[in-house]
């Protein structure tokens, strides 16, 4: 048997990655990516704490609606980078910036 | 039966003789067409008949006093009227006839003046205020025309006003009357403040206040009212101050010989016979006023005033300015006599001095007219006042001659002449009040024979001058274009000559005391002395032919003379005692000087006050700038600063990239955690 500290670790470090990705990185869809790192680390979680409830499946059932409601998600960002790349010709987050002013 | 009943209101008639002139001053004035001299001519010659009237009615008879309710201050009721006895009547014929003998020759003197209508005008207005004067019964209301006088004489005088030298003199006879002025003033305030009324009857009357009223215990009463004595005394001498400015007494004479620079018809009917004599009327006038103190100033300014100008007479050159020191020498004469108490010969003098000096003046503006035309035909300028450029002018003005001769003799008070009469009346009176006097007094009359020699000699000087011998200036051969004035001119002077007998004022010629105008006023209290009667007359000819005998010598003759030109003597009688410099040094400079030392107090403590003031405040105002520049400015900039540092400060965090705000959150979030982890 898997020890859950096991799973902890290989979440938070998808979780770092996926912070990291999305502060780093220059296009919004690898931004996109790394937020899906990070909603799949908590999934991640959900699932490995799912073993102590074994007779609802509570952590399962959590981590389905989370999948569901990420990719949802996904959905609507990526519509949304679409209109900005129509509005902007670019989907760099750095040149995004006319809330500024 | 109406005609009958204007011609006895006297006091209406009286009026009229006034208003006429005022009249036709107002009519000449705002009628723009050179007609003036017929309208003046003509009101003058209605003026004058109406006071002919008036002083037969009133001569010798009851004086006549009519007034009316002025005005009233708090409860005292002021009077305006008219008083009309010898001597307001004598003055008033005296006035109009003699302003109706010069209106005639000026038609002529004055003819070719462009300004024609203002000489008349001022000449009416002139005629209105003299008239006004001597018939007002009222103290304010004698001030008033005393006043309008002064300013129509200083019109006159000014009447070629672009002259420098009228203008001047001008300004300087209205100056000198303005302090005489101020002593009528005082006067008058001093009587009103002792008696409560300015009413000349009741003042000045036979039962009036001031004679009413008396001195004891060193204070002056009337009725309830008193003051110290010293205010009798104070009074008297301020009315005496006015009439020393109108009467050009010493020291207030100086303005009289520079006033000839007005026309010479004027300076004979106001310099000469009637203005000048307004001061003398205001002494006859209020006599009663006059206590023992002022009298003995009044004889003693009269004597040195007669002494004086007659031995500046003695070497003018200016015919005019010799008769103006001549008119000044007879005032004195005039003011004397009220000084001793020769009440009646002072008024007989005037009266008689009023016709010979006019004529004396007429004559000459005749010489000074023809003179002047002729110096203007021919181109050839010469100074045509002056005696020395004259000469040999007997010949072809006989009228002038005979009429300046006349007029002469009756100045020097020789036999057959009015002169004789009033003149020796005089100094006939002089020696009688000297004889009850001690002391110093005795001199006085032989002063007044010096002066009356002084007399005889020059102005038989200037009719030697004049008329006899050659002309220094005019050659003989053109000395036939010469004439007597046109016929107005020389029909007044004999009109005058006329006026200069003893046959006028006097049947008997040597005898004063017949003189119906002397027998008029008799106020006289001197004691009579029999033999100066015939002794002082005596003298006085005898003296005064062997001077005009000398002054034939001197300049008919051309014997030499020891009046040399360049001695002192001769000096001051020609610079007129230097009057005019003693003044200028004692008034003008002193006035110039003290306004020098004021300038210089304003400038230097006024100014440097001003100046410290405006620098200390500069200064207060630099320290306060300084502190709002580095304290209040400094705290506000500081303010300002600071915020702004913070605000640039915050911006940063805004950067608007969407990458800084997650790790700003994240650092908040991670900060957070470890915080409340650590606590």
């Amino acid at each position: 048997m898997i020890p859950v500290a096991h799973f902890m670790f290989i979440s938070a470090s998808l979780f770092c990655i996926g912070l990291y990705a999305v502060l780093t990185r220059r296009n919004t869809i690898q931004i996109l990516i790394g937020i899906e790192f990070m909603i799949n680390a908590a999934v991640l979680n959900f699932v490995a704490f799912g073993k102590y409830d074994k007779i609802s499946g509570g952590g399962q059932m959590f981590a389905l609606f989370a999948i569901v409601l990420a990719a949802a998600g996904v959905a609507v960002a990526l519509a949304i980078i679409l209109n900005v790349y129509r509005y902007f010709k670019s989907i760099d987050p750095t040149k995004t910036d006319t809330l500024k002013n | 039966m109406e005609v009958l009943s204007f011609t006895e209101n006297t006091g209406l008639i009286a009026l009229l003789v006034a208003i006429l002139p005022f009249f036709s001053f107002v009519f000449i004035l705002s009628s723009n067409k050179q007609k003036g001299a017929n309208f003046a001519l003509s009101t003058s010659a209605l003026s004058f008949l109406l006071s002919l009237h008036l002083f037969l009615q009133i001569w010798n008879a009851e004086p006549e006093h009519v007034q009316l309710s002025w005005f009233q201050v708090a409860k005292v009721q002021f009077f305006a009227g008219v008083l009309l006895n010898n001597l307001s009547v004598l003055m008033m014929v005296l006035v109009s006839g003699i302003s109706v003998l010069v209106h005639i020759y000026s038609r002529e003197y004055m003819k070719n003046d462009p300004n024609l209508n203002r000489y008349w005008a001022y000449l009416n207005l002139f005629c209105f205020s003299m008239i006004g004067l001597v018939i007002s019964d009222s103290l304010l209301l004698i001030y008033l025309f005393w006043e309008l006088v002064g300013f129509s004489s200083y019109l006159l005088i000014g009447f070629w006003f672009n002259k420098n030298a009228a203008s001047q003199a001008a300004k300087k006879a209205f100056i000198m009357n303005r302090i005489g002025d101020l002593g009528f003033l005082i006067g008058i305030l001093i009587i009103y403040a002792q008696f409560q009324t300015l009413d000349l009857v009741s003042l000045f009357g036979d039962k009036g206040l001031l004679s009413s009223s008396f001195i004891e215990n060193g204070l002056w009463i009337s009725g309830s009212r008193n003051m110290p004595e010293i205010w009798l005394s104070i009074a008297g001498f301020s009315f005496f101050l006015g009439a020393m400015a109108k009467s050009a007494q010493f020291p207030l004479h100086a303005w009289l010989p520079d006033a000839m620079e007005g026309p010479t018809s004027i300076s004979s009917l106001l310099h000469a016979a009637t203005m000048v004599a307004a001061g003398v009327f205001l002494i006859a006038r209020i006599y009663s006023v006059f206590d023992p103190l002022v009298l003995d100033i009044m004889v003693w300014i009269g004597a040195f005033t007669a002494f004086m100008a007659a031995t500046i007479a003695l070497t003018q050159n200016d015919i005019k300015r010799i008769l103006a020191y001549s008119t000044i020498s007879q005032l004195g004469f005039m003011v004397m006599a009220l000084g001793i108490g020769a009440y009646s010969e002072s008024i007989f003098h005037l009266t008689t001095h009023a016709f010979f000096k006019c004529l004396l003046f007429l004559a000459a503006g005749s010489v000074i007219h023809q003179l002047h035309h002729y110096s203007i035909k021919n181109s050839h300028g010469f100074d045509y006042q002056d005696i020395r450029f004259m000469g040999g002018l007997r010949k072809r003005m006989p009228f002038a001659f005979l009429g300046m001769c006349l007029a002469s003799a009756a100045l020097v008070g020789l036999p057959l002449t009015s002169g004789f009469l009033s003149k020796d009346s005089i100094l006939i009176r002089t020696f009688e009040w000297a004889a009850s006097r001690e002391g110093v007094f005795v001199i006085l009359p032989w002063i007044m024979v010096l002066t009356s020699w002084l007399t005889a000699f020059y102005i038989f000087r200037l009719i030697f001058r004049v008329f006899f011998s050659e002309s220094r200036e005019i050659k003989l051969d053109k000395l036939a274009h010469i004439n007597d004035s046109p016929s107005s001119m020389t029909y007044v002077l004999i009109i005058l000559s006329f006026f200069c007998t003893f046959i006028v004022f006097a049947l008997n010629p040597v005898s004063f005391e017949s003189s119906w105008l002397w027998k008029g006023f008799q106020l006289s209290v001197i004691k009579e002395t029999r033999f100066f009667h015939w002794l002082v007359p005596l003298i006085i000819n005898l003296g005064s032919i062997l001077l005009i005998m000398f002054a034939y010598r001197i300049y008919v003759l051309d014997k030499s003379s020891k009046l040399t030109v360049g001695s002192w003597l001769y000096q001051i009688s020609i610079r007129g005692w230097f009057f005019n410099e003693i003044y200028d040094f004692m008034f003008v400079k002193s006035v110039e000087k003290l306004a020098q030392i004021i300038y210089q107090f304003d400038r230097v403590v006024i100014d440097g006050l001003v100046i410290a003031l405006a620098t200390i405040t500069q200064l207060l105002s630099s320290i306060s700038h300084w502190f709002d520049r580095k304290v209040v400015d400094g705290l506000v900039n500081a303010t300002g600063v600071f915020s702004g540092y913070i605000g640039r400060f915050f911006r940063t965090f805004q950067s608007g990239r969407l990458q800084h705000y997650l790790i700003t959150m994240l650092l908040f979030v991670l900060s957070f955690f470890i915080l409340s982890y650590l606590i």
